[in-house]
């Protein structure tokens, strides 16, 4: 299948330019600031009251007196032995907080995902049904409310309602964490409530008017002209169909997601990436923050990736080359 | 040529933007005018500017303080209002740079040479896969907190969608039978672009600018509400920001500190969604053809 | 089996499209239901399979074998429709679910309508399969790798997997070529007998189905106006609409006429009070415009005419005859060794493979040939819109094949382009001023001329040329009068040549004849050489001078209209004449 062999070859070129994109950009921003590269890479604010002698040794020992290209190989030689340097704040190495962080930031965007998903595919093809008969404008509006609500925000509100005034659910953390799997979740439904709700919003629209436009096709008048009965019709022939442009906000949304759990997470005071990145911009720790950017990139490519070769399961005109 | 065209006749009904909105699009566009000119004259409605203390800190509500004071006494009324202005141009601004950038690059993908619409599309997907908020924030903490540099970063990483949304509107609109008609007359491109594809790629530039307003007003106030805001500026981001320092939600102020800039940026998203959606759904087919 | 009795129905409350039709299909027969766009024939069918959409009323009654259809709930129709009732819906070939395989798509209607187990419904697809003579391997293939014959006769044999006792197939042929067209026409009447199915055929194109139907209803305006046997249709109707679709349909016999009805359908929301067809009747009298006639006895069968007793013969306008060959010195158009070929990534398509052609002035030359064969392409070529990969063109003495920029648009100025979809070639945005004025503003005409000459185009193409029709967007014209303000259009800025691509293909078929006699009036008038492009032979035997057949990118066959069908040199021409004639019967 020579077309969706290069179909495949074609994304992998293009996941891995945003890969080299984003080495790129992580190794010229802060070298290309005013300030210079001591401030950005060689400890934080304080350079300044640093003499002279004091500037050339911190230079010297980041390598950052060498040319260029020199200092382009050490940082690609550094990151391919998974040496993402030391946090300014308390030296420890940025791989450990990173490896600690993530596992909680993949559960939290991980589970609103699939939840995004279902529910909001789900209300999406019911707004879509519902429109054909002229109805289902209340599913459409919240929608729209839910789309426009920054997530941060959702997130002080629900901790206001549900912890500060019904004191139901805990507000920030996640407790003992990986030693009480059994409290995780009471941890976990706040957040991981906002960052679905807000990010249903785009999954029920797109849904919706793929599955109106899929409703109204051809094939499934006609589906209804040879008799199908309509639960079949919408299940077994809309559906599927309507849930191609979909595939391409899922793509979409994966990025959002990872962008809105950085913000709940500092709302939720939540042990992972975001939290990291939010103390990093708080304390200037430049290696930090460019190592969470760094990570949530491949994150994204590769949650890309796994959604691509989902969608040819899905489209046999991919799979078996269309003529148009 | 400088002889007017004979105009073409109006739509049957109504003018062409109150057809092409339809009610909900009208009250959207209702209540962004209302905050637009909120942003323009709310300053000098307020008595001071909400960056320096007036009155106690957690200070109670009171006539002519109406939200009460912040954790240092700053009137958060005061805020709220100065805010908008803040927050509202960052979205306009945005969308404006959006809009003509996705109009240039899609445009030219769509009819320009082969070679380059492959090279401004790949591109356009790989901007798309960047994750944007962490780029924002890895951006933003080291190039600083000029608005300036703001809207170049949230514009830079938000025309990539909407350029895919020109470039289908325009190829559809360039393989139009009456454009094809036009060409076959003798139209250079300049007349074909302005009398034929303006048509059907005109109404699209109004989702696209509104759907890059919402999304810049939202990242905008992330970007704030993270502490990577110009905080000599008061916006409704910056409030958030403060309210969550200061756990705000959690205290008796929640009603009067974090809840109004909140519901602020949702309305604004809210009233531009209606906009969106309603223009969409009357240009549909066009958009449907995007993938 | 199916009875019709006094059926209104609409899709807008207070507007019907079908206003007092009584009908009736016995079991095992074949019945027509012909009329043109707007003639409710295709409401009767979405009655008939309870598929009118939301909104859509209907009164009086349909009985299926004693059932009662009209105002049968949805739940009511789960088992008639597709099981007792099967239906070839209106473009049916596009229709397939494009995400599953033709097998699956079978046995899901095998058992949806049958108590069939998985093996016995995959058993029954292949069958079904060879029911409609394709190969069991399209079993295995999506939609989209088939070809439109194809995908239609998996339409049919969709329709068939409930073993219905009648089918309802909604324009079966349209979208494919003349030899397939047939093809499949013959397939539906093999299976009435083989499958002892009744077939309610709903279908534009009354001469397609003389020889294969029992009986035939012509409808007009939401009424049937004539009900007869097919076979003596022809020779035996009375109602002049009858009459004038016989005429309207070229033929490619080279002594028939060609004629248009004049004028067009009343809209839907008409107030007419007496018959519908009276303005547009050649012999309508006071009493035609007074009352509406009923459907009465006569001869063999029945018709709804005031005037149906007076035996008269209405006068149809028709396309003039062609006139005397051009000299050769009068050559406008030269082509020569023509090719085209379009390169992907996937393939290579040769789209014109050599092409010779010629037109002089004053001459009409039809270009004939299917879909694929490269007539399209070949127009495209002389509009300065398609770059040929070799070979050459000249227009009055100018190469354009190598022309660029300006020059070339001084030289696209010189030629009329009448495109085949007068839906989409008009500006929607544009009135009719501006729409005829577009050329003059290219061609930089000084302002003070343009409403004479706007004017003077106008009435060469046999429109009105007062200030309220100036006015007019396109939405408020009918499909003649869009596809002749595109002639107009074509012709304000004086062209030399006027190429018209499918001209007549989307118009109704009563108006055709009437494009192409504008087209030979202005040949003759005003000299012009005209590239009448065209996939219909009959129609391009009645309009043209000469006839060059077009097949899969080489001209396969050309000459004087009468020649080739008389002695065809191609066997794909005869092949084309031969599935032209047996219309003719």
């Amino acid at each position: 299948m020579p077309r969706s062999a290069r179909y495949a070859v074609g994304r992998g070129i293009e996941y891995l330019s945003v890969l080299a994109l984003a080495l790129v950009i992580n190794f010229v921003l802060p070298r290309a600031l005013p300030g210079g590269p001591l401030k950005t890479l060689g400890g934080g604010e304080n350079v300044g009251v640093l003499s002279t002698e004091d500037q050339q040794r911190i230079l010297a020992e980041y390598g950052l007196d060498k040319s260029l290209g020199e200092q382009f190989l050490t940082y690609l030689a550094n990151l391919l032995t998974l040496d993402l340097g030391k946090s300014f704040a308390d030296g420890q190495p940025v791989l450990d907080v990173i490896v600690e962080a993530l596992p909680w930031t993949m559960l939290l965007v991980g589970s609103s995902i699939v939840l995004t998903f279902l529910i909001g595919v789900t209300l999406g093809a019911f707004g879509g049904l519902r429109r054909k008969q002229g109805k289902g404008s209340g599913l459409l509006a919240s929608a729209l409310l839910f789309d426009s609500i920054p997530s941060f925000w959702l997130g002080m509100v629900l901790i206001a309602v549900f912890g500060a005034f019904l004191g139901l659910l805990p507000t920030f953390g996640v407790g003992e964490g990986w030693d009480d799997p059994a409290g995780l979740p009471r941890h976990l439904l706040l957040p991981v409530a906002t960052l679905t709700l807000t990010g249903l919003g785009q999954f029920f629209l797109v849904t919706r008017s793929s599955m109106l436009a899929v409703l109204s096709s051809d094939h499934i008048e006609h589906a209804r002209a040879r008799g199908v009965p309509r639960a079949r019709l919408v299940r077994k022939h809309a559906l599927r169909t309507a849930l191609l442009p979909v595939h391409t906000v899922l793509m979409i949304e994966v990025g959002f997601l990872v962008g809105g759990a950085l913000v709940v997470e500092t709302v939720f005071a939540y042990p992972g990436l975001g939290r990291v990145t939010f103390n990093a911009i708080q304390a200037r720790d430049f290696p930090l923050m460019q190592a969470t950017f760094l990570v949530l990139t491949v994150a994204v490519v590769v949650m890309n990736a796994v959604a691509d070769a989902t969608y040819a399961l899905i489209d046999p005109r991919i799979r078996t080359g269309a003529a148009s | 040529m400088t002889t007017p065209d004979p105009s073409p006749d109006p739509p049957p009904s109504g003018t062409g933007l109150r057809q092409l909105l339809g009610p909900a699009g009208l009250v959207g566009a209702g209540i962004f005018s209302v905050l637009l000119i909120m942003a323009l004259v709310g300053p000098l409605l307020v008595s001071n500017n909400g960056i320096s203390p007036v009155a106690d800190p957690w200070a109670e509500p009171r006539p002519g303080l109406w939200l009460g004071g912040d954790d240092v006494g700053k009137d958060l009324f005061a805020q709220l209002i100065v805010g908008t202005r803040a927050s509202l141009f960052v979205g306009v601004a945005v969308a404006l740079v959006v809009t003509a950038f996705a109009a240039l690059i899609g445009g030219a993908a769509a009819v320009g040479p082969r070679w380059l619409n492959a090279v401004l599309m790949r591109l356009a997907d790989v901007v798309l896969t960047l994750p944007t908020l962490p780029l924002l924030i890895v951006a933003a903490a080291f190039l600083g907190r000029g608005v300036g540099i703001r809207i170049a970063l949230l514009a830079v990483l938000a025309w990539a969608g909407p350029a895919r949304i020109i470039r289908a509107g325009v190829m559809s609109a360039w393989s139009s039978a009456h454009l094809e008609v036009a060409r076959a007359m003798g139209a250079n491109a300049w007349h074909l672009l302005v009398r034929h594809a303006s048509y059907v790629v005109g109404p699209l530039l109004i989702p696209v600018f509104v759907r890059a307003a919402m999304g810049a007003v939202i990242a905008d106030a992330s970007l704030s509400f993270l502490g990577l805001g110009d905080p000599t500026v008061p916006s409704w981001g910056t409030s958030l920001f403060w309210a969550s320092t200061n756990g705000a939600f959690l205290t008796d102020a929640w009603a009067r500190w974090p809840l109004p800039p909140g519901l602020a940026i949702t309305v604004t998203v809210i009233a531009l969604g209606l906009i969106g959606v309603a223009v969409e759904e009357r240009i549909n087919p066009v958009l449907r053809k995007v993938r | 089996m199916l009875e019709i009795d006094d059926l209104y129905t609409g899709y807008a409350a207070g507007l019907a499209a079908v206003r007092g039709v009584d009908l009736r299909v016995d079991r095992g027969e074949v019945l027509a239901l012909v009329g043109e766009s707007g003639s409710g024939k295709s409401t009767v069918a979405k009655v008939v399979l309870g598929l009118l959409p939301d909104g859509g009323w209907a009164t009086g009654s349909a009985r299926f074998d004693g059932t009662e259809l009209v105002g049968r709930p949805e739940s009511g129709w789960r088992s008639l429709r597709g099981n007792r009732i099967g239906a070839i819906p209106q473009g049916a070939m596009g229709g397939l679910s494009p995400v599953h395989r033709i097998e699956a798509q079978l046995v899901e209607a095998v058992r949806l309508h049958t108590t069939a187990s998985r093996p016995a419904a995959t058993a029954r697809a292949r069958e079904l399969v060879r029911l409609v003579h394709l190969d069991t391997s399209v079993l295995r293939a999506y939609p989209h790798q088939l070809s439109g014959g194809m995908r239609q006769r998996v339409a049919i044999a969709l329709a068939l997997a409930g073993e219905p006792a009648l089918v309802v197939a909604d324009e079966p042929t349209t979208g494919l070529d003349l030899i397939t067209q047939e093809r499949v026409l013959d397939l539906l009447v093999e299976l009435r007998s083989t499958q002892d199915i009744a077939l309610l055929v709903i279908s534009h194109d009354l001469p397609a189905l003389l020889r294969r139907a029992d009986r035939v209803a012509v409808m007009y305006a939401g009424k049937v106006v004539e009900l007869r046997s097919a076979d003596v249709i022809r020779n035996e109707c009375v109602h002049p609409y009858t009459k004038g679709l016989l005429a309207a349909s070229a033929s490619v016999e080279p002594d028939a006429e060609w004629s248009a009805i004049p004028g067009s359908a009343p809209p839907l929301d008409t107030d007419l009070r007496g018959c519908r067809f009276a303005p547009r009747c050649p012999v309508a009298v006071d009493a035609c415009h007074d009352s509406e006639p009923v459907l009465v006895q006569l001869g063999t069968g029945l018709s709804a005419c005031h005037r149906s007793g007076d035996g008269l013969a209405p006068g149809f306008p028709s396309v003039p005859r062609c006139g005397p060959a051009q000299e050769a010195a009068n050559q406008l158009v030269r082509v020569s060794d023509l090719r085209v070929t379009f390169r992907s990534r996937r393939r290579t398509t040769h789209a014109l493979r050599g092409v010779d052609l010629s037109v002089a002035r004053g001459e009409i030359v039809g270009l004939v040939g299917e879909s694929g064969s490269g007539k399209t392409t070949m127009g495209r070529v002389l509009l300065g819109l398609q770059a040929p990969t070799s070979g050459q063109a000249e227009i009055d003495g100018v190469e354009i094949t190598t022309l660029r920029g300006r020059r070339l648009r001084a030289t696209q100025r010189r030629v009329g382009f009448v495109h085949q979809d007068p839906y989409a070639s008009l500006h929607p945005g544009m009135n009719v001023r501006a729409l005829i004025a577009e050329p003059l503003k290219l061609g930089a005409v000084p302002r003070d001329q343009w409403n004479e000459r706007s004017a003077s185009a106008l009435s060469a193409a046999g429109l009105p040329t007062d200030e309220e029709f100036l006015r007019r967007l396109p939405a408020r014209l009918s499909g003649g009068q869009r596809q002749r303000v595109a002639i107009a259009r074509a012709l304000v800025a004086d062209p030399i040549l006027l190429i018209a691509d499918e001209a007549t293909s989307m118009l109704d078929v009563s108006t055709r004849a009437g494009i192409a006699t504008t087209l030979r009036r202005l040949a003759t008038e005003r000299q012009l050489a005209v590239l009448f492009i065209t996939h219909d032979l009959g129609e391009a035997m009645h309009a043209c001078d000469r006839l060059v057949v077009l097949r899969q990118g080489e001209v396969v066959d050309t000459g004087p209209p009468a020649r080739i069908v008389t002695e065809p040199e191609h066997t794909y021409t005869a092949e084309l004449v031969e599935a032209g004639r047996r219309r003719t019967l």
